[in-house]
Formats: structure tokens, sequence, C-alpha cells
């Protein structure tokens, strides 16, 4: 009899220890994979950004209409044509390490970003000649030409600020010792376990209502689902797409599903056979029927997509329409000639359904793909090469437009993927970029589209949405389109 | 005996060497660019090529496997790509944790598979025989991820009694790190309870039909003594053996029963790795697990020969 009494109380013990919640201040947030290095210089995982926004502080962030809002700046002047960006910076904050953050720690961060080896954001402020302090209060940037998107980029990664001190001291290990003036100051991290953030007791907006806040890495949906069902954490960022109308007739959770800023669809190389040939691709496009995609495999949790720009976007417009099915125009398209190819795609339940579809699709007109699957590294290391006929690639999108189709669709654009050129839409991208006022570029972005849509170096088929699910109890949370999680305001009862 | 053991250790080293080759050519033949994985999609060729270089990916693949190699054997790993950070220290972290794992799930595992098996041979086509093997197949024929969720579902969904995921090392919490590894220790315990059941199950029959057996039951001992004192003794030495093949089968079971219950281990290490092109840390991931099949291999060796002194003159 003694035994089973020891194990009972070991066991009730061990339960209470378990079942005893979270103190009311900690929220344990699941998200979809580890994020890997939390240095705004050297990110390039989309992950990243959830984490780092909690620890530091960009220049301009972006509200829930893609609007630039104030942030470390204060206000800002666009002068000199578009060359010049003079910054006032708020007054009296400091990075939790106690360094000031003044004109000569943006200028610091900012440098860093630019000239750092390795930066992956030197693409992004390639057209930054100079960062100069006017006073300690205010910080310029000269531009070697305009670049409309600056103030865009500004509110990613780019415009974050690092800590000089701690940026100097930690070197090359500062990605595991990230110091900034955010809301929240970077604890811990265990790989694959947690990364632990504490509030920061002295931010300038305000003390955020949580203590304490952790990630936790669930690569696997079902996993990040059950998580939250049993309580393990909170929130969960992204919900599997068949678990959205779960969740949202559960009365326990809260699900916030808002779009998003990024795209899907299929390049085609445009630089080899098959699909050199424009009748081909235009053949190939016109098979896919998107609105069945989005509520077949996305059960409705996707739209369907026209172009670059996602419906709410600045540059989103009613001029380019979703492309319908078209069977007989794809027969007449292929003109009596055989089409058959390989479609590249990455492993994993969505995208192998999603190839099995777009195959079903085509085979209506006659056109065979095969498909093959290869690791995400694989497939960008063969798009690069232009090794492929065609493939599966989205983005996760930018706020300002010219992220979503410059470097795409431009002669040698480093996300050119087909190897497309046009020297008209080179032209055409290069102008929308270089003009300020919103109203010109989209005029500017609606010739170029007109032109890429009917050479169809790539075919766009959907926008995600960002989909977040949480605890009855979590309340705060703001839809911000570039789907980054902000908890400084954020409750949780 | 310390003769064998020597002996047989000095005669591993070509195997390893072998081993290593085969995991730096196999991490070499992957498809990808590491480079590229880690710049991801907005990548320029320059960043490309500076990152390649401070990799040390643009010199020759011998000079690439030796330098590696040297440092190997001094028990450094290197770097990881990802984070900076050491994949010796990386190492040091995971491993205790997938250690404990595979050792509560051996202890799992033993403790169905010995009474399932004892019992299954002793009432050998009775309806007992027929239900544990039943449960003996379909333990074999669970996969992991399957029986990981049903767990998860039923504990931790339905009756919530144990959290879905997570780890407290047992330094911090003995209570709560035991709690915590208890459903990922029986998906991962479950599997090899059924292979052991089914071989204690058949060594042990064998064993029952020997002629001494016969002559122990003639003499009138009671039928538990005979299978204790007789019978088990004998069938255990085929059941060890298995037992040891298991363990190191459990070290890569544990790297989907790590994704399942978010568990940071040695499986989880590997499977991050290999999605982020983290070369170092794969490689060292592999070859700590080739060494440490080896080890588990070379201690059943010691072990048979400590128990049958013939093996030690072969």
């Amino acid at each position: 009899m003694r035994k089973p009494q020891i194990l009972m109380a070991f066991l009730s013990a061990a339960l209470l220890g378990a079942a005893h919640p979270a103190s009311a201040q900690t929220l344990t947030v699941g998200l979809d994979a580890d994020p890997p290095r939390l240095d705004p210089a050297l990110s390039t995982a989309l992950v990243d950004r959830q984490v780092m926004n909690q620890i530091f502080d960009k220049l301009v962030d972006l509200d829930a209409n893609l609007k630039v809002i104030p942030a470390l700046a204060t206000s800002w002047k666009v002068t000199n044509g578009g060359l010049t960006y003079t910054f006032k910076l708020r007054s009296g904050v400091k990075f939790s390490d106690g360094t000031p953050l003044d004109a000569a720690a943006v200028k610091y961060g900012l440098d860093r970003n630019r000239t750092l080896e390795g930066s992956a954001r030197k693409n992004e402020l390639s057209s930054v000649k100079e960062v100069k302090v006017i006073d300690p209060q205010t910080v310029q940037l000269t531009l070697s030409q305009p670049y409309g998107p600056l103030l865009a980029v500004l509110t990613d990664r780019a415009g974050m600020i690092v800590s000089p001190t701690a940026a100097k001291k930690a070197g090359t290990d500062f990605q595991n010792n990230p110091v900034g003036s955010g809301p929240f100051t970077f604890v811990s991290r265990v790989r694959q376990d947690n990364i632990t953030l504490n509030a920061n007791k002295s931010y300038w907006g305000g003390v955020p209502k949580i203590d304490k806040l952790v990630y936790r890495p669930f690569p696997d949906g079902d996993v990040r689902y059950a998580n939250l069902l049993s309580g393990a954490v909170q929130a969960i960022t992204p919900i599997d797409p068949k678990d959205v109308s779960k969740l949202e007739q559960n009365p326990k959770f809260n699900v916030l599903n808002y779009p998003g800023i990024g795209f899907q669809g299929v390049w085609f190389n445009v630089t080899r056979p098959p699909f050199n040939n424009k009748n081909f691709r235009q053949a190939v496009a016109a098979t896919i029927d998107r609105e069945a995609i989005a509520k077949s495999i996305f059960y409705g949790t996707v739209t369907p997509a026209a172009g670059p720009f996602p419906p709410g976007t600045a540059a989103a417009s009613s001029a380019i329409t979703v492309q319908k099915p078209n069977l007989a125009l794809a027969k007449q398209k292929l003109g009596g000639k055989p089409l058959s190819f390989t479609l590249l795609t990455t492993p994993g339940s969505v995208t192998t359904q999603l190839a099995q579809v777009y195959q079903a699709m085509f085979a209506q007109a006659g056109i065979t793909a095969k498909i093959e699957q290869v690791e995400f590294g694989t497939l960008l290391d063969r798009a690069d090469k232009q090794d492929y006929d065609a493939l599966m690639l989205g983005w996760s999108g930018r706020p300002d437009p010219d992220g979503n189709i410059y470097d795409f669709f431009t002669t040698g654009g480093t996300n050119n993927q087909a190897g497309y050129s046009n020297k008209t839409v080179d032209g055409l991208l290069a102008k929308a970029r270089a003009q300020n006022a919103m109203s010109a570029r989209i005029a500017t972005y609606n010739v170029a589209l007109g032109t890429i849509i009917s050479d169809t170096p790539y075919t766009w088929v959907y926008f995600q949405r960002n989909l977040v699910g949480s605890v009855k109890g979590l309340t705060g949370l703001k839809p911000i389109p570039d789907g980054i999680l902000r908890f400084k305001d954020v409750d949780l009862k | 005996m310390a003769v064998f053991a020597l002996r047989r250790l000095l005669s591993s080293i070509p195997t390893l060497l072998i081993v290593t080759l085969l995991v730096f050519a196999m991490v070499k033949l992957l498809p990808g660019d590491p480079a590229r994985l880690i710049l991801g999609q907005e990548a320029t060729p320059q960043a490309l090529a500076e990152l390649r270089r401070s990799l040390g990916l643009d010199r020759s693949l011998p000079e690439q496997y030796l330098s590696w190699l040297a440092s190997a054997v001094q028990l450094d790993f290197g770097t990881s790509l990802t984070d900076n950070s050491s994949v010796g220290r990386l190492i040091a972290q995971k491993l205790p944790v997938t250690l404990e794992l595979a050792l509560f799930a051996m202890l799992i595992s033993m403790l169905i598979s010995l009474p399932a098996g004892i019992l299954s041979a002793v009432r050998r086509n009775t309806w007992i025989d027929r239900a544990l093997t039943l449960f003996a197949l379909s333990g074999i024929s669970l996969p992991n991820f399957f029986l990981g969720i049903l767990l998860i579902y039923l504990f931790s969904i339905r009756l919530a009694w144990i959290p879905a995921s997570g780890y407290t090392s047992l330094l911090e919490n003995p209570g709560r790190n035991l709690l915590l590894l208890l459903l990922p220790a029986i998906t991962l315990g479950i599997g090899s309870a059924a292979v052991l059941t089914r071989y204690l199950r058949s060594s042990l029959s064998e064993t029952l039909a020997q002629d001494y057996v016969r002559t122990a039951h003639a003499k009138g001992l009671p039928a538990g003594r005979v299978i204790s004192k007789h019978a088990l003794k004998n069938a255990l030495i085929p059941f060890l053996t298995a037992f040891g093949l298991q363990l190191g089968g459990l070290l890569g079971g544990a790297v989907i029963t790590e994704q399942i219950f978010s568990i940071p281990g040695f499986g989880r290490l590997l499977v991050d790795a290999v999605f982020t092109r983290d070369l170092p840390v794969i490689q060292a991931v592999v070859l700590v697990s080739a060494v440490a099949v080896f080890l588990v291999s070379f201690l059943v060796d010691l072990g048979y020969a400590a128990v049958d002194p013939r093996i030690r003159y072969h």
C-alpha cells in the first residue's frame, strides 16, 4: 500500500506545481519558428521581428492603416527634393543599459545597419549616403537619390536603434545579448525552448501592463494549437487555416484575422524553355482558379490576389482585378503545342496540397506539371541560379509598395527570380521610387503592372492574412498589417 | 578483460574515422547553400560572397574536412551559423535533456515490457497473450507523432492534468521536470516496450521449452521460482542486447517526440539545424550521435564478454 501512496503524493505535488497558473503578468506567446538572430542588422528571418520589436525602438512605426507614425522620432521633414530627411528625436530616452538615446546613438545604429559585415540591411539603406548629427535631438539623413520608401523601411529592422555601448561591447555576439530602448528588455534565451523578456520599468512610453513576455517556438501547427488550447501559451501566431473556425467557435478564445502585406504565387523562369515563351506563361496563369484555392485549401483565410499590393495597403488599386480561370484562353495560348514542366516547391502539408491543386488545374488545359520538392535554402539557391522551370515562392511583404515590387521585376533585382528584364518596367519602377506623392506612385505602378501582368514572369495567386489566436483575457492587441504583435499596451486578465 | 576492451577500442578507430568522413561528406552533399539560407530572400550577391568567405566555404573540401576534424578531435565543433554560439556549448546544453528523456523512456519501456513479456511467454496462446500481442503490434505500428498528439489531446486538453509542452531542468524543479517528461517518455517508451515485449516473449518461450526447465519443474519447484531463477536469467541475455539497440534507436526517435512536446533537446537541435542549414551543428550532432551509438554497442560487447568469457577470445 505504501508505494502507491508515495506515488500519489508525488504526482499530486507535481500536478500542483504544474497546474499553478502562471502569474497574471506573464504572457507566453507561441511562434512558428525559433527566431534565429536578434540583431536588427543581421536578422533575415521574419520571425525575428516579433521579438526584436519589443526590445528595440524604431525611428518611426506603423499604425493599423500602415501610416507611418512617430516613435523615437517625434517629427520629420523631407526636403531638398526628397534627398534630405531630418528627424527630431524624443528627449530623455535611455537604452535599458542606461546609455542615453540621442542623435549620436541613432547615427551609430543606422550606420551599423548600413555597414556592419554581413548586414542584411545594406540593400534597404543603399540610398543613404550619410547620417549626420545636427544636435543631440536632431539627426539628418542625406540620400544619393530620392527614395520614397525610406520612411517605411525605417519602421522595420533598418530603423531599429541598438545601444552603442552594448553593441560595441558584445561584437558579433550582440544577437545573443540584444540591448535596445523598447518596452521590454532581453533576459535570456534557450534555443528551441524560449526567449524571455521583462517589462522595461523605465520605458518612455509608459510601463507595459504585463511583467514578463515569453516567446516559445512550435514549428508544428497542431502542436502550437494544442498548446493554446491547453493553456501552456496565451497567444499563438500564426494559426493553421484549418483551425481558425474551430478556434473562433470556442468561447474561451479570440481570433484576430486581419490582412497582411505579403503575396504568394508562381515564378516562371523566362530565361529558358518552356517559359521563355510568353504564351506558355499566360496559359499556365489562366488555368489557376484563385477563388477555389482560397476556399478549399485555406478555408477562406486568404484573399485571391491580382497583383503585388494587398487590399488595404496604400498602392492597392481596383484597376487591377483578380484573373478568373479561363481554360479556353489557356488552350488558345498553347496553340495546340504540348506543354510539360517541373514545378519546384518546398515540402510541407499546405504547399504539397497547393502544388497538387495547381497540377490538377494545369491538367484541365492539357498542361503536364511534375512536382519537385526541395527544402527552402535549395529552392532559393536554384531560383538564384535560374535552375528551374516554375516555382512556388511568395513574399512576406513590406509596408511601402516599393518593397513588394521593385526588387522583383527590375532587371537584375535581388528578388527577380524569373530573370525578367523589361526596360519600360525598369524605368517605371525607378520613377515610382523617386516620386514622393503616393497618388503619383500608384499611377506609375498601375502602368508598370499592366506590362508585368501581360508578360507574366510571375503570377499572383493569394494574399496571406495575419491569424492570431489568444485567450479571451488578453486585450489591447492591435492588428497592424505587418503581422508583428506589439505587446506594450497588452493586458492579461 | 582489459586487453579485450583495449583491442576492441583500438579496432574502432578506423571505423570512427570513416564515420567522420561520411558525416562531413553527407553534409557537403546536401543541396543548397548555407549562405543563401542565412541571408534569406533579400540577399545581395556581394553579401553572399562575403558570408561564404567568412564561413570558409570558399576553401577546398579536403582543407575544410581536415580543419574540421582537427578541431572536432579537441571537442571544438566551431560556432553555430545561426547565432554564433559555440556548438560544443549547445550540445552540452541539449544532450543531457535527451539522455534524461531516453532513460526515462527506457524505464517506462522496462516497466511495461518485463511483466508483459513474461506474462505473454508463460501464458502462451491464451487470451492474455493475444491481448498483449495486440498491444505490442499497435505499439510497434503507432507512429510517435500520432501517439504524442493523442496523449496531448487526452491529458493536456481534455483532462488538463499535464502541460502540453515545455521543459524544466531536473535541478531546478524535479517534480515539474518529471511531470513534463512523462508524456514524451511514454510516447517514446511505448514503441520500444512493444518491441522488447516481443523479444522477451520469444526468448523466454524458447528457454521455457528447454530440458533443464522441465527438470526444475519435475523436481517440484514452484513455477514462480522456475521462471525467475532458471529461465528468466538466460532469456534476459538476448533481451539486453535488444535493449542496448533500442537505446540507440531512442535517441533517433527523440527527434520527433521532442518536436511534438517542444523539448529543447538534441533532436530538436538537429531538426532546427537542418532547416537553417547550420552545418557545424549538423556535423557535430550527427558525429556525437554516431559516437554515442558506438559507445552503447561497445558497452554491450563488454557486458557480453563479462557474462560469457568465450567471447573475449574471439
